[in-house]
């Protein structure tokens, strides 16, 4: 999961700041183990998108690894 | 965590890989079970290789050996046995040698065999195999002893000059036409380091007296390094051919021992013909009448042999993994199944591959009443489960979800308990449980209402939840806690005699609070007048088959008092296979369903179509799981006590877990207002959000586990920050919380009425706001 990026062109603005959301390298963490990925913030706030087919797919799956571990 | 004694006893207890009754009581083990599936489907080199595996010389004993496996074969129960000697002559008449084993590497040790008839060949074959120095010495002109007098049709000659060569291959030295006077042969005893004499050739009269009998197990003689058998059964003087290779693999198996040094006793049970434990059920199959080759003398045609084979019926045990889907699913069966549990839990470092499968067995015990030695795998997959939350290796996302929302059902916003209405004591207190109260909040109104009336001294009431989720979690300090609460409230209340609505507290209880007095809702209700009335209105009418709960499998008492009922009501009820004790789970024990959710599904499709009938159960989660799979399906009670503005019992809806959840909340503030007078405290701020959502939306979220108050948690989150996306094209919004460890994601329309729910999803990975 590290390294990667879920870079993609998307409709959702910061709500907050009527900001588009712009690629940003950020950590995300389970159990122990931290990640540095690329997803859509607000450039302003730092809002993160996670969307549906990252949260379902990609992570879901890295979770379950790191669970059986 | 068990070790390896206690491993292999447990193991020891599944069956599965015994011998099948031929292979057992084939003195030299052919594989018959493979031999006929390769058969069956015209394979005849794969049947060829595995008689090349374990027969010395198959075009010899391929063809005549006198199978006394035939009358071991299971199908006889049911009918004619396979023709397995047949089967084997047709399958080397037609092939080719397959498979040559290896010789091994020369090893010490000169060995001679005195006598050329088949035992001598074998022991000759066997200990030049495993690389001994071997001579074979015959009177007569050519190997075979009694064989050679076998008519050629049977078995040509050439069969047995084909042997010599084999022999002469590994390297066996063959002294034919050699005098063998018994001085000769006693001085051979000086000469070799080991002889074997057989006794098809040379009669047991011709060894020297001193010599005495050969030991049935090992056949050594007197003499140290001399060895006898073959020939003919010394009291039948029957002449056997494949004793005659049972002789002589085990004379070679005991010289080789002796050559070695080591015991010529220690464990040679396995050698010879055995005894199987293998457990196959023949009732159900249908008897198919032996194919007899049209042409005795030619054997068998390709399609007769085929059809022959296609008889077996491939004896195994697998009686439990027949009947579970849990087993099925991952393709084991227990011994298997143990292996890789007993595995997981050895690993340190890497990954716990067999987690998903521990947590997904229903613990419904039913494979142990099936099975012929009780193999306990709920038992080994609970403990398993409490090691891995001992051990902190428990996936957090495994039991989670059920277990907050057991949590939510012992707080304050579920929980209720209390004297009956006007009397400070209770010799009675019904305790309906927390999945009647999440399905069928109405039904406990009535039920309660009419135990009230029914029963004298006061009947107490307790919402709560007995923590079997915490217990089929293996979280023990959870379940403890819960239990230690239960018995806290029941002894402020009086130690009332608890009347459980479903069959899981009871159980519970009954293990686990045995000082306590419980009784069934059933059986109180089979001893009361039934209001009969009510339920013939609502009467259905076809037949019904009756679901018994898994953890009804115990508790005869209960089952009869629930059958009663039903007759008392008149209804029609048809029974099925696997009811009783043999009940299948629906899904829900273990929480199977919650661990690997496409297989509770299955589970639930699997108990609801054991029968063609529509389904009457009698435990909530039962009924609502067989409901999902889209059966037809009533709860027992629906016809004692039919609400007001129900419909047909069989149609109810199953809530979901996001409707039991406000049920049980939204019971205890209606009973404690409607009975007690009493308001309950203020809900939480969020409650307050008004949500829209579509069926097939509710069907997402449910089968996602994310619960209609996660989704306003999200959405008062989001009004109370101004956190959140916005999509300017639709003016949907999508906003994100993580009440506890799960953050949900949560797509919605705010309109007049409410917020209009469009989508949710989840993740359990950490964002950088959340980190700190
Ligand atoms: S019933 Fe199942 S556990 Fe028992 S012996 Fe047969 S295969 Fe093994
Ligand atoms: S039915 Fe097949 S597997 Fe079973 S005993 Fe007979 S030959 Fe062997
Ligand atoms: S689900 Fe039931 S029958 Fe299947 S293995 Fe588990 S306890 Fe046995
Ligand atoms: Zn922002």
């Amino acid at each position: 999961m590290s390294n990667f990026s879920f870079i993609e062109d998307t409709s959702w603005q910061c709500a907050g700041c009527r900001q588009p959301l712009q690629p940003t390298k950020v950590n995300v963490s389970y159990l122990n183990s931290v990640f540095n990925v690329e997803l859509m913030t607000c450039p302003q706030c730092g809002m993160v998108l996670v969307p549906e087919t990252l949260a379902m797919g990609k992570m879901l799956e890295v979770e379950q690894l790191l669970e059986d571990k | 965590m068990m070790d390896q004694s206690q491993l292999k006893e447990i193991e020891a207890r599944c069956i599965q890989e015994e011998q099948p009754f031929c292979t057992a009581a084939c003195p030299i083990h052919v594989d018959v079970r493979a031999f006929m599936a390769a058969l069956a489907k015209g394979d005849i080199r794969g049947a060829r290789r595995l008689l090349d595996r374990a027969m010395p010389f198959p075009d010899i004993v391929g063809r005549v050996c006198d199978q006394p496996c035939y009358s071991f074969c299971k199908r006889g129960e049911i009918g004619d046995p396979l023709s397995t000697g047949r089967l084997e002559r047709y399958c080397v008449v037609n092939s080719q040698t397959v498979l040559k084993l290896p010789r091994f590497p020369a090893k010490k040790g000169r060995v001679v065999i005195v006598g050329g008839g088949l035992s001598g060949m074998t022991a000759a074959l066997d200990l030049a195999r495993k690389g001994r120095n071997t001579t074979l010495m015959t009177g007569k002109a050519c190997i075979g002893g009694t064989l050679l007098d076998f008519d050629e049709k049977l078995l040509p000659k050439k069969a047995l000059l084909q042997a010599e060569t084999i022999l002469a291959d590994y390297g066996v030295i063959l002294q034919t036409a050699t005098a063998l006077p018994t001085q000769f042969i006693v001085s051979l005893a000086s000469d070799y380091d080991a002889v074997y004499v057989d006794l098809d050739e040379i009669e047991p009269g011709r060894l020297p007296t001193a010599a005495g009998r050969p030991d049935p197990h090992t056949l050594a003689l007197g003499p140290e390094g001399c060895f006898a058998g073959g020939g003919a059964f010394p009291d039948t003087a029957a002449f056997s051919v494949i004793k005659q290779v049972e002789d002589g693999r085990r004379a070679a198996l005991s010289i080789e021992r002796y050559l070695d040094k080591v015991s010529l006793t220690a464990q040679r049970e396995m050698e010879g013909v055995r005894t199987t434990r293998m457990h196959t059920v023949t009732s159900g199959i249908a008897p198919v009448a032996e194919i007899v080759p049209a042409d005795p003398d030619a054997g068998y045609s390709d399609d007769e042999a085929r059809r022959e084979a296609g008889r077996c019926i491939h004896c195994e045990c697998l009686e439990c993994v027949k009947q579970c889907v849990y087993l099925r699913e991952f393709k084991e069966y227990p011994k298997t199944l143990l292996r890789k549990i007993y595995n997981n839990q050895a690993i340190v470092q890497g990954t716990r591959s067999a987690n998903k499968m521990i947590n997904s067995c229903s613990l419904c015990t039913q494979c142990t009443m099936i099975c012929p030695h009780d193999f306990p795998v709920a038992d080994i997959c609970r403990t398993s489960r409490q090691e891995m939350v001992r051990d902190k290796h428990m996936p957090p996302s495994a039991h989670e979800f059920a277990l907050e929302d057991m949590q939510f059902s012992l707080s304050d916003f579920c929980t209720l308990s209390r004297h009956q209405p006007g009397s400070s004591t209770s010799r009675y207190l019904f305790y309906p449980g927390c999945q009647l109260a999440g399905s069928a909040p109405e039904t406990v109104k009535n039920t309660y209402a009419f135990l009230r009336q029914q029963l004298p001294d006061g009947v107490g009431l307790l919402l709560s939840c007995c923590g079997i989720p915490a217990h089929w979690a293996g979280q023990d300090g959870l379940f403890a806690k819960t239990m230690a609460n239960f018995k806290i409230e029941h002894e402020k209340l009086g130690k009332p005699t608890v009347i459980t609505a479903c069959s899981s507290c009871l159980a519970l209880f009954k293990e686990f609070a045995g000082e306590i007095e419980t009784i069934s809702l059933w059986e109180v209700l089979d001893g009361l007048q039934l209001p009969t009335d009510r339920a013939a209105a609502r009467k259905p009418e076809q037949p019904l088959t009756i679901h018994d709960p898994c953890t009804a499998r115990h508790q005869q008492v209960m089952r009869s008092c629930v059958r009663n009922i039903c007759t008392r009501l008149g209804l029609d009820i048809v029974e099925h296979d696997y009811n009783g004790e043999l009940t299948d789970c629906c899904g829900y024990g273990g929480l199977m369903q919650v661990a690997n959710p496409p297989l509770g599904k299955k589970a639930a499709r699997v108990k609801a179509e054991r029968s063609e009938h529509a389904g009457l159960a009698y435990c909530a989660m039962c009924r609502d799981n067989l409901a999902a799979s889209g059966s037809p399906v009533a709860h027992l009670l629906d016809y004692i006590f039919p609400g007001q503005k129900d419909g047909d019992p069989l149609l109810r809806n199953n809530p979901g877990f996001s409707g039991r959840h406000e049920n049980r909340a939204r019971l205890k503030e209606e009973m404690l207002a409607e009975l007690w007078g009493e308001a309950a405290g203020p809900g939480p701020d969020h409650a307050r959000i008004q949500l829209i959502i579509s069926r097939e939306v509710a069907e997402l979220l449910d089968s996602r586990h994310i619960l209609d108050d996660d989704i306003r948690k999200v959405i008062f989150h989001a009004k109370q920050t101004g956190k959140h996306l916005i999509n300017p094209h639709n003016n949907h919004h999508l906003a994100s919380y993580k009440p506890v460890r799960v953050t949900y994601w949560v797509e919605y329309e705010p309109a007049a009425q409410g917020n209009v729910i469009h989508n949710a999803y989840s993740h359990r990975m950490q964002l950088p706001e959340e980190l700190s």
